[in-house]
This record gives structure tokens, C-alpha cells and sequence, in this order.
């Protein structure tokens, strides 16, 4: 497929063609019933009819159908239409397919004007069918006054940075970053941590394929890893970032490893190492040196220094001075890049202290806790917990998803975990099988509310659980299992629980292990979402445009997510989304060139004096600066706007003092004639609104 | 006779919502893409649907649109009502030989007006409403299809030749015969949906006999504005249900029926109806007889709560069988799990099957492509390249490679996007010995056969 050079355009200026008399095409969508069911559609495409310059007013039970575009097609062509007023939802879902109709038929796709009556009326006004029918002809009838001042506008073309940046090395990240590069882009990955391969890498073996996590996963990483497209920089951040789509400039901070290469000898400069904390790889069941592997065979395969408990003493540059540095600051740097994924990923819920009995008890530990204990447990005999063989073992399902308010105590944040994590319920039962297979002899018992194995082959294992005898017992929210010490000493602990299976019974099951089938949460990336303005959702997961029509886009354009960063998702789930991230940058970048719209501030030469007001109001650096000119043989000072710089929010107009700024497409005149039509007076309405 | 063949980067196969989406996935990277649609019409089961869980959107507001694009994409060669008939390999390629079935319209001409519709005078069951209605032997599929042309069905034709008469631009053409079409692609996407568990599959439940146990596809079009009544009735006698049953995993989760997955959709799309049937009845009592509520998409079990809060009962129960009594009210006999398994019957006024997804497709015989256990097409990395199969060069999303919902299947369709690019442009070499990038670009040339 031969590229198009991208021909990075300056922003067009934009020229005032000699007014023509406004011919109105006005539309009225039923939106299957979302609209029409309480708004009379009919009555307000026949009031909007009689208006001056109208030549067509029409409803279709669904505008943005196939037809009912090819109707407005059709309209602009026969009639000579050349404005276009179109009501139906939210500007935000349609606004973009109904520009391309008018292109299509011909018209600058800026002659068209959206009216959301939808979310701003039928939706809101649903009890008052009069009130709303009223509502939408006067929100309409402002629409046709904005339209007669309407003006053809050039979207902003801009040069694309063939060059992505994807922000966390788990393996949606990693996934994200091949795809990317296999299609011929640039990419740069960075990661929090010295090490790659997240979460998936503290897994053995996965469901539902029961493949074992780290060789699949490295397969992943070699390829990214020697992908000529892909530069991977560990233990980096972003601190900052400017621009837009197609150019962000992004300033990354790095700090050193404080290892090189392969380091011979490294493992007795370990050794050496005299501070010893909590291994995060095991989720602290173990301890590790603050020189350190993540484990065995991890990427990249040299150590790191864990900067925030190394105490600089020394001892381990003694034994490995050539390898070993220990300088931690390293300089930030910048790249600019087109489009930027974030696969942030998660973190498993940490129960609060005394949570069903954890941090209490030894023999409570968390889902992720058990598959390590599980991977370093001996396979021979008995599995030994805390000094004693395990002879029980309860899982509780849903700790920290699926949390009610009034019943669950609210996280820091005030708010409840009310969603499902939809991983715990297959990996809980993958692990028992786990369990059942190495040590038979152990009775489990499983605390659940609903069994949620919904994925391809997740059924199984709820099968074979069942078959091998796990004993399931089922448990309201409201009365959630109580973690007790064992009154008669025979085991550890007690849990007593509620089994709705029989009545609701309490039943009390001995148990020696207990274990926590814990939800999950976004990373901590408050910073991040700071930094590049991104919106969490009230799960505090990122949120996407749309479900359905952008499921993997943000609001802000060029920012895309993948993984768990979004909602809780298996590696399966987390990949295709990664898959279909890099799908929607490489259809932004391939191309070399992106579009942005033009509704960003006009400065009229004619009337600007230089004053600077603009300048002094303005947010966003660069977008609007005072230039020198030449003008009657004479030096002045006006403004210019950058418009890939420029929001278009509006400021500097305010500010202006000679009323010499316009916000193309929301100009100052065509608010003004919305206002004067929201408050005119509709002799068709007299009635209805007395 | 002069065969035509058109070159382009990708096959994509099925026209629903996963496959259009990869089609503009694929199309917006610049990327010629041939999309093959067996029916009339694109859109798949989703433009048969009401309102879509979990933001409650009109459907045709989501789906029209991406029809629409699909249809105007300057990169997208559109075929329905085709049918790949052989497939061969050819260096680096497939040769795809397709079939488009006579519409006996000339869609040149036809330009939708439906007068052709209105003066036919054969009725037969429309599949588009379930059955719950008729459509003319000539038809225009449903409001929203595309492309918006008219479709005979000859074998029930009468060849009375009122619309011939009545059509205004001459389209309608008796001799039109098979057309064939050979498209020869780079790589191939397999979306090709899923079918719903057949209302009759279950002696217990009726097998299919019992007229107010619908399911839930049919549920989907009493709810729809476009729907055959406008109003939700039950079939046997038009009335209004004051009381309705959901009975979850009627077709899932069924060892009897050979299916032991969990379909993944239907308690969502359960829950999503009873709440529409509550604003629609406002008086109606709703149940959903349940084994487990799954509930696990990103703001699914938000959705479920608000369902209990406006009083849709759940009842953990399995449903033993369903008989009618002599007014054809359903009467449900219900093992209820929170009781010890208490048994009671309960009477209800339409039952609703949450029936299960079944695979629409084998893709062995033509594309070489293994399925799994279950009938769907099997990944052949299923954690890490999901949409990955063990024929080089093929693809699947979408329902094609099991139960899922619209988001899931357009994410999948997002990521068969990024994986047939890849693979294309890995392959770009072999694809230049064969027909070089210049002329891979869609552009039709007439072959003489
Ligand atoms: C107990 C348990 C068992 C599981 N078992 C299975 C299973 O058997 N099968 C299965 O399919 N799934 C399983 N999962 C789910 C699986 O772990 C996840 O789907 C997967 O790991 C998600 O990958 P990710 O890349 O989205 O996130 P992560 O693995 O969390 O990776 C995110 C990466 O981003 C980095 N990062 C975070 N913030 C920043 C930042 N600001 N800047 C740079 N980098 C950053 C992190 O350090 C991390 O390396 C299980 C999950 C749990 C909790
Ligand atoms: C009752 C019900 C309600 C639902 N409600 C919702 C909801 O509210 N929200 C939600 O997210 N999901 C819902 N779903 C699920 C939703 O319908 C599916 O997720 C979605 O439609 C799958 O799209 P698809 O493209 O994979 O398959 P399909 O829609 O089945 O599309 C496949 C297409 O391929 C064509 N095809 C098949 N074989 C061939 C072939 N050999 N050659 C050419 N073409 C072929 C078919 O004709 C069809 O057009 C619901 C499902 C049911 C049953």
C-alpha cells in the first residue's frame, strides 16, 4: 500500500465566501423511540417547517441509519440546502457520522449544526411530553439561528509522528507495543518498575489453557524485545506532557538501574547486600535484597538496586565494582510521539486489617498470596502453612468486588468496590484445581455468591471442582462469612457462614488456610491521569469514550488504553484490547498525517490592537503570542494562534478588549443569535408555554 | 463468461458488528478490504436488537451508523447476499470464489421505495421480526438495511408480476441468475456470528410448542420500536403480560443439550429486558429464575443492582420444565435452590428462554480452520493472539470464536484488525511476487475465464 506523503499543511485561513440566502434543512430524529416517545417529533419538524429560510423539515425513526442519511443526501442535493440543523442525541455520538453526510453530498460538513435532544430534553423531560415537545422546538429553533451564521471551515491537518509511546510493560502493554511495531511504527515502551511482565509474571500456569505463565509470557517480551521499532526503557515515568494528537511532547524520567549488563558475579554481590524487605514478587511472603532479581530468568536479566531501601553502604559495589554504580539520578529526557497507550494495569484489592480475619491471622492470605505459596510449595506430602500441615482450606469469593454501601466498609476514597472483578471466580477455582491435584487429601470448602466462569472453557473448571468434591457454599452479601480463631484449637481458625444452598444455615467450616479470592483495583496512577488529563470512571478505572462505539478510545483524542488499566480483564481479555488499541493508533498515525477540528480562536487583524490581553489570559502555552508586523509602512504587535496548540475554550475572546477573537464554529454572533431565538417568542408555542 | 476479480488486503467474512468493525478497523489503515455478507442486508443479530446493555443505547443508533460507514468507506467493497463457495491458496494469497445469489432486483436500479413491497401479495414469516410478523415475498429486508434494495424470495414467488408492474425504475429483473466473483485476498478475517439455542431444543421446556414461551431474540423485537406490535404482547392471544418469567440458561450451561458453556450474554440481556418490560409494563411482575448471575463486564453488576432495587425478583432456581394450562399460560415447575431444592409451580403469563449461543459457522471444510470442543473457532493462542488461528492468514472475532457481547466482539474485532495488519505487512514481500503493492489496491479487473 504506498503511503500518501503527509503534507503538513499551515492552518487554512479562512475565506468569508459572499453570503448566499441560508436554505435550512431541518431533521428530526425519533431515535427509535428514545426521542419520539416523549417529544411529538412530528409537531416540532411542522413548526420548524414554517420558519423563515426553512425549505425542508423531516423526522426518521433513526437519522443516522443508512437511509435516513441518504435522505438528508438527497435533500442537500435537490434542494439546494446549505445548512443543515440536525436534532437527535448527543452531539457527541453522531456529530461526526452526520458531517460526513453533508461532505458526502457536497456541502462543507461545517454547514451542519447538531441539536442533542435527546440528553438535553427527551431523556431529562420524560414525564412532560408537552414540556419537552416545547423544549425541543425552542432548542431547535436556536440550532436554525446558529446555522444562517454559519461558516465553511477546513479541519486542521497536522503532520503525525509516526511514533508511539505505550506506558507499562505488563502484557497488555507488551502486546500493544508489538502490534504497533508490526505495523511499521515507531514505539517506545516505558515501564515503572526495572522489571517487565506485570502481574502475568507472578502466575504459574493460566487459565483456561493451563499454559504456564512466564515461557508465554517471554515469548511476548523476546519479541518486543528485539523488535527493531520498539525501544523499552525500565524504571522510567512520565512527568509531563504537551501538545496533541499526531505530536505529543512528552518528558520521561528515568532513574538507574545502578547495574550493568550481566554482571558476572552479581549473585555474591547480592549476597552481599546486607538490607533485607518484603518481596513484592510473592507478595511479601518472602524477602529480598535491595539488589535484586525479580526472579529467575526475569527481563531485562540484570539486577537492579530498589533505590528506596538501599541504604548506599556499599558492600555489594565492593565485590562487583566494575557492574555495580550507585547513582540513582539520571536526567529526564523528551520524545515526541503521535498517539500514547496506557496499560497501567491493576493491582490486586488489599483487604483492610482484620478483614475476614487478615493481617489477624497467618492463615489468611490473599488468592495471589496462595498461587505463590502454591509455587514454591514442595510437591511431596502434606502442604505445610505457618509451621502446620494443611488439612482444610476455605476460599471466600468477591473480597473487595461486588461491595455494597451500608454493608461493606467504604475503601479510603469513601466509595465502595461495587463491581465484579471477573477474574477471581476462574483463577479461585483454576488454583483449587491445583490444589486437589497436588495434595487429594485436602477438603475445600468454597464461599461464594455466584459463580461467574463465564469465559470459554472457565465452565470447566467449576465442573471439575464440583466433580472432585469441593464443597460449595453459598452466601449473601449481607451476611458475608465471619473469620474466627478455632474455639476448640483442633485447626487455626473457624469460618462461619450462611449456606442459602440449605436454608441459610450457619454452618462453621474448620479451616487451616484460609484464602481470599481478592478483586482488583486500577495502579496507582493518580499522577498520570494528572499529567495527561485522562478521566477515571467511579470504578477509578480509566474510562472510555463509549462502550460500544469507542471502546478502547479516551476523551482525549490520540490516548488510548489497553488492559486491566480499564476494567478488570484476563490476560485473553487484556490482549485483544491491546490488539485493538494498536488497531486504532495505527489507523490514526499510518497515515502520517491526523485531522483536528477547527474550532479553535480567529483573531480579525482588522480589529486587533496588539494589546496582549489574549496572551496574559490563555492556559495553554504557545497557542495564542503577540508577532510583529508590518502594517501601513508601520511596526505593530498582533496576535497569532498555533490551532494544534489551541482548545478553543474561549478565554482569550473574553478577554479581548476590541472583540477581535472568534472561536471558529462558536462564534460570538451566533451565540448571540442563539440567545435571541431561545428567548423569541414561537406563535406555535404560545399556547403551550401560558 | 468474463469472471470478475477484485484484489484487495483482506476477506472479511460476516457482516455483523464484529465484522464490520474490523472491516473500518482494517479500511481506516488504509488497508482494501472485501466484505462478504450471506444475507441481503449487514448488521448482523445486533440490528435485530431493542435497546443494548449495558448503556441502554437505541441499537440502531449504534449499529446504523457503523453500517453506514461501512457502506461509504472508500476502502471497503461491500458484498451481500454472497457466499464464499471455494478457496484456494495461491503463493502467498488466497483465491476466494464467491457466489452472489440473484436478489432478482437490479440494485443498480432499485432505489428502495418499497412500492414493489406494498404491491406484492404474498405474506411469509419475517425472520428480521422472529416470525412475530409477515413480511411480502419482495421486500426491502427491514427499515435500516444496507444496502437499501429489494430482495425476492422466488421460491415462494407466485412470478404474478405485480411488481414488476409497480416498480417505478424497471429494477425488477425474473431472469437475474447467480453471479460469480473471484476476490483474491492477502488475509482473511472469519466473523461469522452465532445462532441462538432453537426454541424447540428442549422437550422439557415445550420443544417450541408452547406459544407464550418465546425467547430471547423474540423478546428483543416486542421491546424494539421498529417491532411487529409496537406494544409487548404475548402471541397467543395479543394480551398484555401481567406476569413474565425469565428462565436463564436455557440452552447453556446444558449438559443434555451438549453445550456445558456459560453463553455469557443472556443473564445481561435478561436484566436489560426485565428492566425495559418494567418501563414498558409498569405493572408487570417480572422473575428471572437463575443458577449463578454473571454480571461481570464493566458495569454489569452495577446494572444488575439497580435491577433488584426497582423490584425485578431473582430466584435462584432451575427450572425443571414448563406446560401450559388450558388459557396457554405457562405454568414453570421450579427446583428452588435457597429452599433445599424445594420444588413449586408457578404460573406466569409469558415465559421468556434466555437461550444460549451456538456457533452460525463451521469454518473446516473452507478455511482450514479448526474449531474446539464447543463448535466455535479455536484459537490457536488463545491467551496472548486471541484472534489468531492455526491457518496462516486467518483471523477470527466477534461470536465466530465464542459467546460474547457487542463490546467484547468489537474489541476482538479491533484486535483481528491488529493482528491481519501485522500479518500483512510481515508478508508484504511474498504479496509483491505475486501482485506487488501498486495493484493490490482493490481496483477491479475483469479476468476472461
Ligand atoms: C490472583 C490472580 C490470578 C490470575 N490468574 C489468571 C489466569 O490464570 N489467567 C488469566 O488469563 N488471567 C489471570 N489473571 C489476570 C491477569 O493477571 C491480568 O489480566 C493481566 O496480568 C493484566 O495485564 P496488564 O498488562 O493489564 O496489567 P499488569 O500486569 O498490572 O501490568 C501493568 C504494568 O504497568 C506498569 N505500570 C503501572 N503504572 C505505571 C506508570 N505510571 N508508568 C509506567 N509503568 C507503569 C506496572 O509496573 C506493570 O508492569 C489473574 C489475576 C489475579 C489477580
Ligand atoms: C436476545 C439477545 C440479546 C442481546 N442483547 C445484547 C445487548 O443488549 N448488549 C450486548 O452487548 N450484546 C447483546 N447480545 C449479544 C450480541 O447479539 C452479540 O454480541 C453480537 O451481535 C455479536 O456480533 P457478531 O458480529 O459476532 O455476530 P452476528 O451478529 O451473528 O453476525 C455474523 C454475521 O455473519 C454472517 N455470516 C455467518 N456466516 C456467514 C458466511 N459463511 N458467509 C457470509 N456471512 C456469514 C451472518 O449472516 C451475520 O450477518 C444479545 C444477544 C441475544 C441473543
Amino acid at each position: 500500500m504506498p503511503e500518501k506523503k503527509p503534507k503538513p499543511e499551515t492552518p487554512a485561513t479562512f475565506a468569508r465566501l459572499p453570503k448566499e440566502a441560508p436554505r435550512l434543512g431541518v431533521y428530526i430524529c425519533y431515535c427509535g423511540g428514545n426521542i419520539s416517545d416523549v417529544v411529538d417529533c412530528e409537531r416540532v419538524a411542522k413548526v420548524l417547517g414554517e420558519q423563515p429560510d426553512v425549505i425542508v423539515a423531516r423526522t426518521n425513526m433513526s437519522m443516522c441509519s443508512d437511509a435516513g442519511q441518504a435522505m438528508i443526501e438527497e435533500d442537500i442535493r435537490e434542494h439546494k440546502l446549505n445548512r443543515v440543523v440536525i436534532g437527535a442525541c448527543s452531539p457527541f455520538l453522531h456529530e461526526q457520522t452526520f458531517r460526513g453526510t453533508v461532505s458526502r453530498a457536497g456541502l462543507n460538513p461545517y454547514y451542519y449544526h447538531h441539536v442533542g435532544i435527546r440528553e438535553q430534553d427527551s431523556w431529562v423531560t420524560h414525564d412532560d411530553p408537552e414540556g419537552a415537545t416545547a423544549k425541543a422546538i425552542r432548542l431547535m429553533n436556536a440550532g436554525l439561528a446558529k446555522a444562517r451564521h454559519l461558516e465553511p471551515l477546513e479541519p486542521i491537518r497536522l503532520e503525525a509522528k509516526k511514533h508511539a509511546l505505550v506506558i507499562g510493560g505488563g502484557v497488555a502493554g507488551l502486546r500493544a507495543a508489538l502490534d504497533i511495531a508490526e505495523r511499521g511504527l515507531k514505539v517506545t515502551l516505558i515501564e515503572k518498575t526495572p522489571f517487565l511482565g506485570g502481574h502475568m509474571a507472578q502466575l504459574e500456569s493460566v487459565f483456561p489453557t493451563d499454559e504456564e505463565a512466564r515461557p508465554a509470557l517471554h515469548e511476548l517480551i523476546e519479541k518486543v524485545v528485539h523488535h527493531p521499532k520498539v525501544t523499552i526503557y525500565t524504571s522510567t515515568v512520565i512527568v509531563a506532557t504537551k501538545g496533541c494528537v499526531g505530536d505529543f511532547q512528552v518528558q520521561l524520567r528515568p532513574v538507574a538501574r545502578g547495574v550493568r549488563g550481566v554482571a558476572p558475579g552479581i549473585q555474591a554481590a547480592i549476597e552481599a547486600c546486607p538490607v533485607e524487605v518484603p518481596d513484592e514478587f510473592n507478595y511479601g511472603l518472602t524477602r529480598r535484597k535491595a539488589i535484586y532479581f525479580r526472579y529467575p530468568g526475569c527481563h531485562p536479566p540484570t539486577a537492579a538496586i530498589d533505590w528506596e531501601h538501599c541504604t548506599l553502604c556499599g558492600e555489594c559495589a565492593k565485590v562487583n565494582p566494575k557492574d555495580i554504580r550507585l547513582e540513582r539520578e539520571m536526567t529526564t529526557f523528551q520524545i515526541t510521539v503521535g498517539a500514547i497507550v496506557i496499560a497501567t494495569g491493576f493491582q490486586p484489592y488489599e483487604p483492610r486489617p482484620g478483614e475476614y480475619g487478615y493481617g489477624e491471622y497467618p492463615e489468611v492470605v490473599t488468592l495471589p498470596q496462595f498461587i505463590r505459596i502454591m509455587a514454591m510449595a514442595e510437591d511431596a506430602g502434606e502442604l505445610m502453612w505457618n509451621g502446620h500441615p494443611v488439612r482444610q482450606v476455605a476460599m471466600i469469593h468477591c473480597v473487595g468486588s461486588r461491595q455494597v454501601p451500608g454493608v461493606h466498609e467504604p475503601q479510603p476514597d469513601g466509595k465502595v468496590n461495587d463491581y465484579c472483578s471477573r477474574v477471581c471466580c476462574t483463577a479461585t477455582l483454576q488454583a483449587t484445581a491445583d490444589l486437589r491435584r497436588r495434595f487429594p487429601q485436602i477438603r475445600i470448602f468454597d464461599l461464594y455468591e455466584d459463580i461467574r466462569t463465564y469465559g470459554r472453557g472457565h465452565e470447566e473448571y467449576y465442573r471439575q471442582a464440583s466433580l472432585s468434591g469441593v464443597r460449595f457454599l453459598r452466601f449473601h452479601t449481607e451476611q458475608g462469612p465471619v473469620v474466627i480463631a478455632d474455639p476448640t484449637g483442633e485447626h487455626p481458625l473457624v469460618v462461619k457462614v450462611n449456606d442459602y444452598l440449605t436454608w441459610g444455615e450457619e454452618l462453621e467450616v474448620p479451616a487451616d488456610l484460609v484464602v481470599l479470592a481478592v478483586g482488583m483495583m486500577p495502579g496507582p496512577i493518580e499522577d498520570l491521569i494528572d499529567v495527561l488529563k485522562l478521566s477515571p470512571g467511579n470504578d477509578r478505572f480509566l474510562l472510555e469514550v463509549h462502550p460500544k462505539l469507542r471502546p478502547v478510545e479516551t476523551a482525549v483524542t490520540g490516548i488510548v488504553l489497553a488492559g486491566t488499566a480499564q476494567s478488570p480483564m484476563n490476560i485473553q481479555e487484556s490482549c485483544a484490547a491491546a490488539e485493538a488499541a494498536a488497531s486504532k493508533v495505527a489507523g490514526l498515525l499510518s497515515q502520517g498525517l491526523v485531522e483536528l477540528e477547527p474550532f479553535v480562536a480567529h483573531v480579525d487583524l482588522g480589529r486587533c490592537t496588539g494589546t496582549g490581553a489574549c496572551v496574559d489570559a490563555c492556559q495553554y502555552e504557545g497557542a495564542i503570542q503577540l508577532e510583529t508586523r508590518v502594517i501601513d509602512g508601520k511596526e505593530v504587535q498582533r496576535a497569532v494562534i498555533s490551532p494544534a496548540i489551541c482548545v478553543g475554550c474561549g478565554v482569550c475572546v473574553s478577554a479581548c478588549p476590541n472583540r477581535a477573537i472568534d472561536v471558529q464554529g462558536w462564534t460570538l454572533a451566533q451565540y448571540e443569535a442563539m440567545v435571541a431565538a431561545i428567548a423569541a417568542e414561537i406563535p406555535a408555542l404560545v399556547e403551550v408555554e401560558a | 463468461m468474463a469472471e470478475e476479480r477484485l484484489r484487495v488486503d483482506a476477506l472479511v467474512v460476516g457482516g455483523g458488528i464484529a465484522g464490520m468493525q474490523a472491516s473500518l478497523d482494517l479500511a481506516d489503515q488504509g488497508y482494501h478490504v472485501a466484505l462478504v455478507e450471506r444475507e441481503p442486508s449487514i448488521g448482523g443479530k445486533m440490528i435485530a436488537l431493542s435497546k443494548v446493555f449495558p448503556t441502554l443505547d437505541c441499537c440502531s443508533c449504534i449499529t446504523t451508523p457503523k453500517m453506514s460507514a461501512v457502506a461509504h468507506h472508500e476502502n471497503i467493497h461491500l458484498f451481500t447476499y454472497t457466499e464464499v463457495k471455494t478457496i484456494e491458496p495461491n503463493g502467498g494469497s488466497y483465491l476466494v470464489h464467491c457466489v452472489e445469489k440473484p436478489r432478482y432486483v437490479d440494485t443498480g436500479l432499485c432505489t428502495g421505495c418499497r412500492q414493489c413491497e406494498y404491491a406484492c401479495p404474498i405474506d411469509l414469516p419475517d425472520p428480521f421480526q422472529m416470525g412475530l410478523s409477515a413480511h411480502r415475498a419482495i421486500r426491502v429486508p427491514f427499515s435500516t438495511a444496507v444496502p437499501q434494495k429489494a430482495v425476492l424470495d422466488i421460491d415462494h414467488c407466485l412470478l404474478c408480476g405485480k411488481c414488476e408492474k409497480a416498480c417505478p425504475v424497471d429494477a425488477i429483473d425474473f431472469t437475474q441468475g447467480p453471479q460469480d466473483l473471484v476476490i483474491e485476498a492477502r488475509a482473511i478475517v472469519l466473523a461469522t456470528g452465532y445462532e441462538t439455542t432453537p426454541r424447540d431444543a428442549k422437550a422439557e421446556y415445550g420443544a417450541g410448542k408452547l406459544s407464550n414461551v418465546i425467547d430471547g431474540l423474540m423478546m428483543e423485537r416486542l421491546l424494539a420500536p421498529t417491532g411487529p406490535y409496537l406494544h409487548v404482547l404475548r402471541p397467543s392471544d395479543g394480551k398484555e403480560p401481567d406476569s413474565i418469567a425469565y428462565v436463564q440458561c436455557a440452552g447453556s450451561r446444558d449438559e443434555t443439550l451438549g453445550v456445558s458453556y456459560c453463553s455469557r450474554v443472556c443473564c445481561m440481556y435478561a436484566i436489560k429486558q426485565a428492566m425495559l418490560l418494567s418501563g414498558a409494563l409498569p405493572m408487570a411482575d417480572i422473575t428471572i429464575y437463575y443458577m449463578d448471575i454473571r454480571t461481570f463486564g464493566k458495569g454489569y453488576e452495577q446494572f444488575y443492582q439497580n435491577a433488584r432495587a426497582m423490584g425485578i425478583e431473582f430466584v435462584k432456581a432451575k427450572v425443571g420444565r414448563i406446560t401450559e394450562d388450558e388459557y396457554r399460560n405457562p405454568i414453570v415447575r421450579v427446583e428452588i435452590m435457597e429452599e433445599a431444592s424445594r420444588v413449586e409451580e408457578r404460573k406466569h403469563d409469558l415465559v421468556v428462554l434466555s437461550v444460549g449461543m451456538l456457533p452460525a459457522y463451521d469454518p473446516r471444510p473452507l478455511y482450514g480452520v479448526p474449531i474446539a470442543e464447543d463448535g466455535f473457532v479455536e484459537a490457536a493462542c488463545p491467551n496472548i493472539a486471541p484472534p489468531m488461528t492455526a491457518q496462516p492468514g486467518v483471523f477470527a472475532a466477534g461470536t465466530a470464536t465464542g459467546p460474547m457481547d457487542i463490546v467484547d466482539s468489537i474489541v476482538m474485532a479491533g484486535a483481528a484488525a491488529a493482528e491481519a495488519a501485522a500479518y500483512l505487512e510481515r508478508h508484504d514481500g511474498e504479496a509483491k511476487t505475486y501482485a506487488g503493492r501498486s495493484i493490490s489496491m482493490g481496483e477491479k479487473e475483469a479476468i476472461h475465464a
